[in-house]
């Protein structure tokens, strides 16, 4: 039971197609370019077609590609000191967004001032391996097992990271709206 | 007959991401309900984070793969790959 060319290349533009927004999603954050990011895509979409007959159909087929293009980032796309500064974690580890506007600000109502491209830009500040799993899991909803699947870690480390960068994205976000002065700093 | 009388607070809060995330199960997840339902604190505490996380994925999701990258693929992968392979 051969399967044609033709009938591969449909399956693939049926199924595989409708992850392209996660995978560029992806890639964009990986690379912090977008002309990158789509080189990133079409090389790790022709990988996945080339070796469609290894995914077994009714598998979890997002993980998958994510983590061929994930694969394809490490070998040939990664750039040693391309980025900008990276957030200090072990400073954002203590610090809780609830605690300094719970108060005044329960609902959360502030962040509504804060911008999409804010909002990245703090992503992309983050160290790689905090970026990549944040992603995954706030950005695309994967559940952590399947990001331990891609990212080859254990789940407790996909918590902790998580844990962590979510810590770190607060504290930039939060010093961005005090700075924009959408929200006055804690007197305490 | 319960093993326990529930969580406190600081035993809830430690388990604020993994509820969110949906990951708890079992016992854990149900104490940690039981507690937040109770609890007028750790409620609004989980609900201010659950906002966070809404307005995170909400900024960030908002891109789309771009449509000449969409062509892209339909060209140079699916198109061309099939020649290649020929």
């Amino acid at each position: 039971m051969t399967i044609t060319v033709d009938e591969q290349r449909r399956a693939f533009e049926q199924e595989a197609l409708p992850h392209l927004d996660t995978l560029y999603r992806v890639a964009l954050r990986l690379t912090s370019d977008p002309s990158r990011a789509e080189d990133l895509v079409q090389d790790a979409m022709l990988k996945a077609l080339r070796s469609w007959e290894q995914y077994q159909p009714g598998t979890n087929l997002r993980a998958w590609l994510l983590t061929i293009l994930r694969n394809t980032f490490i070998n040939d796309y990664r750039r040693e000191k391309a980025r900008g500064p990276t957030v200090d974690l072990a400073d954002a580890e203590t610090f809780r967004l609830f605690d300094e506007v719970g108060d005044r600000d329960p609902e959360g109502r502030f962040f509504d001032q804060i911008v999409d491209d804010e909002v990245l830009r703090a992503i992309d500040q983050l160290p790689e391996e905090f970026r990549e799993t944040l992603v995954l899991s706030d950005v695309e909803g994967l559940p952590y097992q399947e990001i331990s699947t891609i990212t080859k870690v254990p789940v407790g480390t996909v918590k902790s990271r998580l844990f962590r960068a979510r810590r770190a994205l607060q504290s930039k976000l939060y010093d961005y709206a005090v700075e924009m002065g959408y929200i006055k700093k804690n007197p305490e | 007959m319960k093993k326990h009388e529930g969580l406190n607070c600081d035993d809830c809060v430690e388990h604020l991401y993994t509820y969110l995330d949906g990951e708890l199960t079992g016992e854990t997840e149900s104490d940690v309900r039981v507690h937040i339902e109770g609890c007028g604190d750790c409620f609004g505490h989980f609900e201010f984070e659950r906002t966070f996380l809404r307005f995170l994925e909400a900024r960030a999701k908002a891109q789309c793969a771009p449509e000449p990258l969409r062509r892209r693929i339909f060209k140079e992968v699916l198109l061309d790959n099939g020649s290649e392979a020929e």
